[in-house]
């Protein structure tokens, strides 16, 4: 079964052209030139992964990734011009997991969609972090009797860091784990993505208990 | 024991306040001439007061001495011939001349001398009689020889000084008038003690000294009251001018009047409306040039990842192609590649110029982003045949860095290294001390002439055109370095030796924001072997 891609970008040209290369790969891409139409065009693909332009007539990207995300934990990648912070910390914080900027090539583009679209390593099938109970195999997390809705990239994130909790991960550990960089390392993706993971699971995202800051070096798990 | 008590630091201080406060020095001038004026106005009224006191005593005394010559002068003539009882008459005459002679305070003292030769027959007063009075003590000869020549019978005078029993010398007046006394001259020496009029002086100068000193003191606050009138406008507009400087574009002066304040305060008014108009101006041009930096960004790179794509995905297959579309396709790809790097560090280039940089400041090791960007460019080093080095002698801790700007200096430098290196080994030196860290790249290649040295860090400058380059370098990779350098605050330096190789050396703050005073590291970076 290939993996249903959407790409939400304006440019015909670079649309076709994604196209070109996904199919090459072995995906199953599908287009959406429009922000106002994205989100139905999602609803409607039920994309495996959404390549989504920042810019974009209609409604802006960054609109359009809060939108999605708001009903679903499908990866989001971007397709940013600008590698500006303003823009890239936007549209993480927006939700978006990851993003690559233009002009890119397409091996680190497909690189990118299969570090996304990697299934979790199988292994233990419950993880207990503080009062959290991981169910790797579900990708589930639950507190008590409450289930907390994480991104699959969120679920890694705190996998990664649960699964080896006397192990302290720089951010550049985390980059290679959990988003498959090697070298590039943008450390931005890791701390907005750490802050998105705290304000869904910490009592108090402002005073951590279970994804600590170990000043200077990373972070790891609290107990 | 606080600054303002050291006395060593008061003519510094009191200089310093002299500089710096107009007020000081015009009030301190005009109470000094005023001063000056109000000295010299009293001196001469004392002066004046003093002559017109002294005659007026003179005068009266004068007039005393005369009636008690002539009463003293009538009991001597009464008694001519007959009774010889000198010591009688001459205390009824002293009695006389004592009573005609009484002044108000001080005192009186007399004495009768006799003057050149006894006349006639007949017995004579003894030559000389007074009340304890040592005429010879407190006269001077001029007044004796004064009246020894008189011939009309007038009051002598002279201004002496007495000293009293208690040893204080006040002023006195002296006068000395004939007398005949049995046809011998005698002379009459009255002296009188005139500290009452000096004490008239005394008040009268005391008056004087408190008038001018008041006067000193109200032409002084007057001068201050004037000076604020005066100078509080022009520190008002001294003030706002630095608020102005400062960036707050909307302070005005008030305008009052239609005075000169008030033109200062409209023409500074205009002024800062200017400024404001065209700072206003420079913001929206600035805004519009990054907006139009940014609209290029995005307009351009879409069509070129379009191209790169389809540049990639043609390079991939390259091997179903014939040799001349092969090459075709790795020209066009390579090329895409360089037009790439080169559109990137032009739009860096130009948000430096419009400094519209973000920092991401952030703990970060140092040693261990030189690992990383030696792991990066050890592929490129490998094919060029450059062993890649780290030399670093370890306990580090964290700088507060921007890791991304700081690796792209790395990656930018060992790159030009490797680039220039003839395939020589390559070192990459880290060190750091309490205030700095230093990463320095070392290579053993050709070098760089002295002349090109100083402009390596030039837009587009390259040492030498010809050479072959593998970074596919725009030309900006030091300028940009240089720029990224200086926004923390720290030092990109260079150093080359024609034949010896290149060391170029980052330095910087630990702490952002901190002050950088020296390098860790050398330039070249050596070992302290070879130091020595």
């Amino acid at each position: 079964m290939n993996e249903r891609i959407l790409v939400v970008d304006d440019d015909p040209a670079l649309s076709e052209m994604l196209g070109i290369v996904l199919r090459s790969e072995g995906f199953d891409p599908a287009f959406c030139a429009d922000g106002a139409t994205a989100l139905d065009a999602f609803r409607a693909e039920k994309p495996d992964i959404v390549l989504l332009d920042l810019m974009l007539p209609g409604k802006d990207g960054i609109e359009v990734c809060r939108e999605l995300r708001a009903e679903s934990g499908t990866p989001v990648i971007m397709l940013t011009a600008k590698s500006d912070t303003l823009d890239v910390v936007g549209g993480l914080e927006a939700g978006a997991d990851d993003y690559v900027a233009k002009p890119f090539n397409p091996k680190e583009l497909v690189a990118r969609i299969r570090a996304r679209l990697r299934p979790a390593k199988p292994g233990t099938d419950t993880i207990r972090i503080g009062d959290l109970v991981l169910d790797v195999a579900g990708h589930e997390v639950r507190r008590g009797e409450e289930r907390i809705g994480l991104t699959p990239l969120e679920f890694e994130l705190l996998l990664a860091l649960a699964s080896r909790p006397e192990q302290v991960f720089t951010r550049e550990m985390l980059l290679e784990q959990v988003w498959g960089y090697q070298y590039k390392a943008d450390t931005r993706l890791v701390n907005v993505h750490v802050q998105r993971l705290r304000a869904k699971i910490e009592e108090d995202p402002d005073n951590p208990r279970l994804v600590m800051t170990v000043r200077g070096i990373g972070y790891r798990a609290g107990s | 024991m606080p600054p303002w008590l050291d006395p060593r630091a008061w003519p510094e201080r009191v200089a310093r306040l002299w500089r710096s406060s107009l007020q000081l020095r015009t009030i301190l001038a005009t109470v000094a001439l005023s001063a000056a004026a109000a000295l010299a106005v009293g001196i001469a009224i004392d002066v004046s007061v003093g002559d017109s006191l002294f005659d007026a005593r003179r005068d009266q005394l004068l007039t005393l001495s005369a009636n008690a010559t002539n009463a003293g002068q009538e009991v001597f003539d009464s008694t001519s011939g007959g009774d010889t009882d000198f010591d009688t008459i001459i205390l009824e005459a002293a009695g006389r001349i004592l009573t005609a002679a009484a002044t108000t305070s001080g005192g009186t003292s007399y004495a009768i001398q006799l003057i050149g030769q006894p006349s006639g027959g007949g017995p004579l007063p003894p030559n000389s009689s007074s009340t304890g009075l040592d005429i010879a003590a407190v006269v001077s000869p001029e007044l004796s020889e004064a009246v020894a020549d008189d011939t009309q019978e007038r009051v002598h005078w002279q201004s002496i000084a007495i000293t009293r029993a208690d040893g204080s010398v006040v002023p006195g007046l002296a006068t000395a008038s004939p007398l005949t006394i049995q046809s011998s001259r005698y002379a009459l020496y009255l002296v009188y003690d005139i500290s009452d009029t000096q004490d008239t002086l005394s008040v009268v100068q005391l008056a004087l000294a408190l008038a001018g000193f008041a006067l000193v003191l109200l032409i002084g606050a007057i001068t201050w009251i004037v000076l604020r009138l005066v100078v509080g406008p022009v520190q008002r507009a001294a003030a706002t001018s630095r608020r102005l400087a400062a960036g707050e574009l909307d302070v005005r002066l008030p305008v009052k009047g239609d005075d000169v304040i008030a033109t200062l305060a409209r023409s500074f008014n205009g002024m800062a409306e200017s400024l404001r108009g065209q700072i206003t101006q420079l913001a929206e041009l600035s805004t519009v040039q990054q907006r139009f930096v940014s609209d290029v960004s995005h307009e351009l790179r879409t069509p070129l990842t379009t191209i790169r794509l389809a540049a990639d995905v043609l390079a991939d297959r390259a091997a179903d192609f014939t040799p001349e579309t092969a090459r075709t396709v790795e020209l066009l790809h390579t090329q895409v590649e360089r037009f790439e790097g080169l559109l990137a560090d032009l739009l860096e280039m130009s948000r430096f110029d419009a400094g519209a940089v973000e920092m991401e400041i952030e703990p970060v090791n140092a040693a261990r982003l030189a690992e990383n960007a030696i792991a990066q460019m050890s592929a490129l080093a490998e094919q060029k045949g450059s062993e890649l080095v780290l030399v670093a002698s370890g306990g580090f801790v964290e700088a507060d860095l921007d890791a991304r700007r700081i690796r792209r200096i790395l990656t930018n430098l060992i790159g030009n290294a490797i680039d220039h290196g003839e395939g020589r080994p390559i070192e990459v030196w880290v060190d750091s001390d309490a205030d700095a860290v230093a990463i320095a790249v070392r290579d053993y290649g050709v070098g760089i002439k002295a002349e090109d040295l100083e402009r390596v860090f030039d837009r587009f400058w390259r040492a030498d055109p010809s050479r072959q380059r593998t970074t596919g370098g725009s030309g900006l990779g030091l300028a940009i370095s240089l720029e990224d350098a200086a926004l923390h605050g720290g030092w990109l330096e260079a150093w080359s030796a024609p034949g010896e190789g290149s060391a170029f050396r980052l330095t910087l703050p630990r702490r952002h924001g901190g002050r950088l005073i020296a390098s860790p590291l050398g330039l070249p970076p050596e070992t302290e072997e070879d130091e020595r």
